[in-house]
């Protein structure tokens, strides 16, 4: 199988818990993702550790507020923002989530669940058109943890994203932590979704932590990744050969040490899986 | 329901205090084995509740200090019901927070209150406002004996001016240093505080009433080195000029100053 997409190797996302560290240790990380919103200010520490690590390692840019799904219009001082801070940064590329977090009237900052519908599929394909007419390169989506579905679905959300994948050109960025979380939450064969993506749209993966509460799973990036989804990303990489891997952690950040040791178990996974791939070609 | 009326119902279910979704919305929605749709909404509305939260306790940690994380919580929560985020960036959520308690309180109880909240606000603007080129010491001393007396400077953008009328910085500060949280009171005299970022780290200063007079006078009021002179005449006589250079200096080190060219 083929892939023409480039592939960066294993990054973190980029938390002010370890600028300093990564400054100083110059640690063997390939690439760091960073949440565009943080750095959308006009000084400070945030501009200047972004500088810095951006002159060392290639940058992602990846955001939670583009409201892609949302109902209100796309905001141009939003996407303004954005094309100023690529201009800065030069970002392999660009992602943000299929979701809505702005509602008609407030921000409700959160990754909202959509219904998969025809109507949803053609108001979003447009707008990410919109998007990548703006930014002049695709835009790479991310698939949400959810915790309610919507009845009159016309699509699975695997369906849905590969079906907005055709329809608008856009990319996606395969979080396999969140489609364990949701297979969980909503029972369905995780599996069905991450071998349902088109091969050739998938341009990175992420890997985090969640909560198990038993009778359902939050998605909460505090914990290490656990091992069911150390499992479906070792399958993810067999299937989909080298993608770009990303390792996020949003909370009860842990020793540095210890972070860049659970990238390297998914490098040290990744080297093997792609190693066996290549013998069997 | 249509894509942007169901997104309505949403919307509306997590900003109100109610968990309970209302009838059509629920009825729109699915669960999955193990997890029920009221226990589903329920992640979203406690999620949404969260979030904003922890962002005004991470803004505010001398007001959560001192009103304990229940008291907080309400407030807070009063305000982000009152006034929901317009901002893409959760930077800005606390912007209005000091204009709502001033609205929401008694003036007795909010005076202080939305003082200290000001202070606090006042630091998470100059930690992330533009940088510029401060005035150096070196710089002035370059300068040619005639350039001196049409001398003139502008704040360093990160500047933020406060008039305290309450113990404010020193709540601040022991929130800050971990000591003993001092009782709230009224200064006897109002003071001005500065607070201001110096290359990357954030500082804070009082200053009495004739420095402020001053630094305001040559800052905001447009006075040349000369004016500020004249200005400090009337009090300190011969000795201005000598007063002048002597603040000069101090704020050029602080990093307070830009100079404003001809």
């Amino acid at each position: 199988m083929s892939v023409s997409l480039p592939f960066l190797g294993y990054g973190l996302g980029l938390r002010s818990t370890y600028y300093q560290q990564i400054l100083e240790q110059s640690p063997d990380v390939d690439w760091f993702e960073v949440v565009s919103e943080n750095f959308m200010v006009q000084g400070g520490k945030a501009l200047y550790y972004l500088d810095a690590i951006a002159e060392r390692y290639p940058l992602v840019m990846h955001g939670v507020s583009l409201s892609i799904g949302g109902p209100h219009a796309l905001d141009p001082d939003y996407l303004n923002q954005l094309k100023q801070l690529a201009e800065r940064v030069r970002p392999a590329w660009i992602s943000d989530h299929l979701c809505w977090s702005r509602g008609n009237a407030h921000q409700l900052h959160d990754l909202l669940p959509l219904p998969y519908t025809e109507e949803s599929l053609d108001y979003i394909a447009a707008r990410v058109m919109q998007v990548q007419d703006i930014l002049q390169r695709p835009l790479v989506l991310e698939n949400v943890s959810s915790y309610v579905r919507v009845a009159s679905d016309d699509f699975t959300e695997w369906e849905f994203l590969a079906a907005l994948s055709r329809e608008s050109g856009c990319e996606l960025l395969l979080d396999v932590n969140n489609v364990y979380v949701s297979s969980r939450n909503h029972g369905f064969d995780p599996w069905a979704f991450i071998s349902s993506l088109p091969i050739d749209k998938v341009r990175q993966l992420h890997l985090a932590g969640h909560s198990d509460y038993g009778d359902y799973v939050i998605d909460t990036h505090d914990h290490p990744v656990s091992d069911p989804v150390w499992a479906l990303y070792q399958r993810s990489l067999e299937h989909f050969g080298p993608v770009a891997t990303l390792l996020e952690r949003d909370d009860h950040f842990p020793p540095f040490d210890e972070l860049l040791d659970e990238l390297q178990k998914a490098r040290e996974l990744g080297n093997k899986v792609l190693a066996g791939r290549q013998q069997c070609a | 329901m249509r894509l942007k009326e169901w997104q309505l119902a949403f919307e509306t279910f997590l900003l109100d205090e109610d968990r309970s979704a209302n009838l059509s919305l629920g009825k729109s929605l699915i669960g999955g084995p193990t997890l029920d749709v009221g226990t589903g909404l329920a992640i979203y509305h406690n999620a949404y509740k969260a979030r904003l939260l922890e962002v005004l306790r991470n803004d505010f940690p001398t007001i959560l200090h001192w009103l304990g994380d229940e008291e907080f919580d309400d407030l807070a929560m009063a305000y982000i019901r009152r006034y929901p985020s317009a901002h893409y960036s959760l930077r800005w959520l606390g912007k209005g927070f000091e204009g709502f308690v001033r609205e929401h309180l008694v003036p007795e109880q909010s005076a202080p209150l939305a003082e200290l909240i000001a202070l606090e606000w006042a630091f998470t603007l100059a930690f992330d406002a533009p940088a510029d080129e401060p005035l150096t010491i070196d710089a002035v001393a370059a300068l040619a004996p005639e350039e001196w007396p049409e001398l003139r400077v502008k704040a360093v953008p990160s500047l933020q001016w406060l008039g305290c009328r309450f113990n404010s910085l020193a709540l601040w500060r022991s929130v800050k240093e971990k000591a003993d949280f001092p009782e709230s009171m009224a200064l006897d005299i109002p003071q001005a505080c500065l607070i201001w970022r110096n290359q990357l780290i954030c500082s804070y200063r009082s200053l009495d009433s004739a420095q402020a007079t001053a630094l305001d006078g040559l800052v905001n009021q447009g006075w040349s080195f000369a004016e500020l002179c004249a200005e400090l005449a009337v009090t300190y006589g011969e000795g201005a000029p000598l007063q002048a250079v002597t603040w000069l200096k101090q704020w050029i080190q602080e990093g307070l100053l830009v100079r404003l060219q001809r």
